[in-house]
Formats: C-alpha cells, structure tokens, sequence
C-alpha cells in the first residue's frame, strides 16, 4: 500500500476514472485520506480529453441524455483539484519522448462492434507522452491504469537520461496498487 | 501601524471544558516548546479544522466524480476516457 500522505500523485485520465469507485470500497477509502493531503492532480490534456468525450457525447444525444452528459460534464469540473498547465517545460520533454517512441506500443482498441482508427489511436498516443511529460515536469509519481502504454515511455527515458537532464526516473504507480 | 502589528490575528477569550489527558499532553508539549498553552492548543484546533475542511472536500470531490463517471455505456465511458470509438465496419 502506498501511504496517502506520501504525494501529491499526477492522476492520468486512466486512473481518474478509477474515482468513481463505491464509497465503501477500499480504494475510495485510500482517495479520502489522500484528499484529506493533496488536491488530484491532473494534466490539462486529461481535461482535454474529458470535455472533448463530453461535448462529443452531448452533440449525438438529445432530451433527458443531454441533461445527463451536461450534469455529469459540471460535477467533472467541480471536482477538479490542480491542473497542470502543457507549458514550455513540457512541451520541450513531450517533443522528446514522441521523438524516441514515435508509434504506439498497442494496437488500436477494437471489440466486436467498435473500433478505434489508426488516426485516434496515435492522437491518444501523444496525450499520454503529454501526460507522462507532465509527471516528469512536476516531479510527481503518475498514477495510471494503462501500464501497456506508460512503461515503454518509462523505459525510454530510463535508456536515455540525456535526454532529459535534471528530471526523472518516470515514477509509475498502477491504481491497483494504491491499497 | 507598523506591519507586524497590523498582521496581528483578532483573539477572543473564550472558556473551554477539555478532556484532563489531552489537557495534560498540551501542557507538556507547551513546556517542551516554551509556548503558552493558548498557543498550542490554538495551532493543534487549526489543524484539526484543516483536517475537517479537507474531509469535507474530499467527499464532495468523490461524490462529483461518481456523478461525473456513472449513467454511460461502455462505449461511452471510453470516449469520456479519451478513446474514441467508431462501429466497425462488417468483416
């Protein structure tokens, strides 16, 4: 277990997801006694991610849906804690990890009725060198539940410190093991 | 008005009934530190209001985060994870 009052943690948009999580569950327990420490803290590509989901969904709903998508997209943004800005410092260590890992590590996501392009794919690809960035930037561990991406990025920068002087090791932290 | 002065946080006396251990352990850290014992146990209620401010947020932030992530489909939430989806064509 990892003790709440060790962060503040960046909340990739993976692991932000995980706050949805019942009030009695263990995980929900381990977020108030961060919260009771540390705002969440988040990229403002994560942000961007969220509205983009939110304004996309609104635009092909209609009635009682649209009102649920605009609620849902208004108790997102209230419960926003620190975002961090994609400033220089950022963009200059993102140019750097797109640089050394140009495509992505994983298929595009597909099931048996969706699938995801080969465009999205890639666009989701670079939000998480941002994100990633981010992290090493702000000198925090990343919180994630996508270690199929993250880790590659982690041992990249691992390979070639060089490239990034002054920042990391990327610290990773799966969402399942916070408790 | 020199800065300091003006700096000075508004006291008010007040009379309070406090459990004789706790009272105790404040005497003793106020002694240690060569504080008085308003003094501590002034800093010891502001960080308990800190705690209690921030469980108070911590509850509404989760709950606006249950709201904000409940009522989707699966493909739904993927999209509010930034992956979006399209049908796919028939194989």
């Amino acid at each position: 277990m990892i003790d709440p009052a060790s962060g503040p943690f960046l909340f990739d948009t993976s692991a932000e997801s995980w706050l949805e999580q019942p009030a009695d569950s263990e995980f929900s327990r381990w977020m108030g006694a961060y919260l009771s420490h540390h705002p969440i803290h988040v990229s403002a590509v994560t942000v961007m991610e969220r509205v983009r989901g939110y304004s996309s969904l609104w635009q092909r709903s209609a009635g009682q849906k649209r009102y649920l998508v605009e609620s849902a997209r208004l108790a997102y943004l209230s419960a926003l804690g620190r975002v961090w800005p994609l400033d220089e410092a950022v963009a200059i260590v993102a140019g750097e990890i797109m640089a050394m890992l140009p495509d992505p590590p994983t298929p595009p996501r597909r099931s048996h009725r969706w699938a995801e392009s080969r465009q999205e794919r890639l666009a989701r690809w670079r939000f998480d060198g941002m994100i990633a960035a981010t992290a090493l930037v702000a000198r925090m561990p990343l919180i994630h539940n996508n270690a199929a991406d993250f880790e590659p990025v982690r041992s990249a920068i691992e390979r070639s410190p060089v490239r990034f002087p002054g920042l990391g090791p990327l610290e990773l932290v799966r969402c399942g093991s916070l408790v | 008005m020199g800065p300091a002065r003006s700096l000075k946080v508004k006291k008010q006396r007040t009379t309070l009934t406090l459990p004789s251990d706790s009272l105790a352990k404040a005497k003793s850290i106020a002694r240690a530190r060569r504080l008085n014992l308003s003094a501590v146990i002034s800093e010891a209620l502001s960080e308990g209001l800190r705690v209690y401010a921030a469980t108070e947020r911590s509850e509404e932030v989760l709950s606006a985060y249950r709201k904000a992530f409940s009522g989707f489909t699966e493909e739904e939430r993927a999209l509010l994870d930034g992956i979006v989806l399209e049908r796919a064509p028939r194989r």
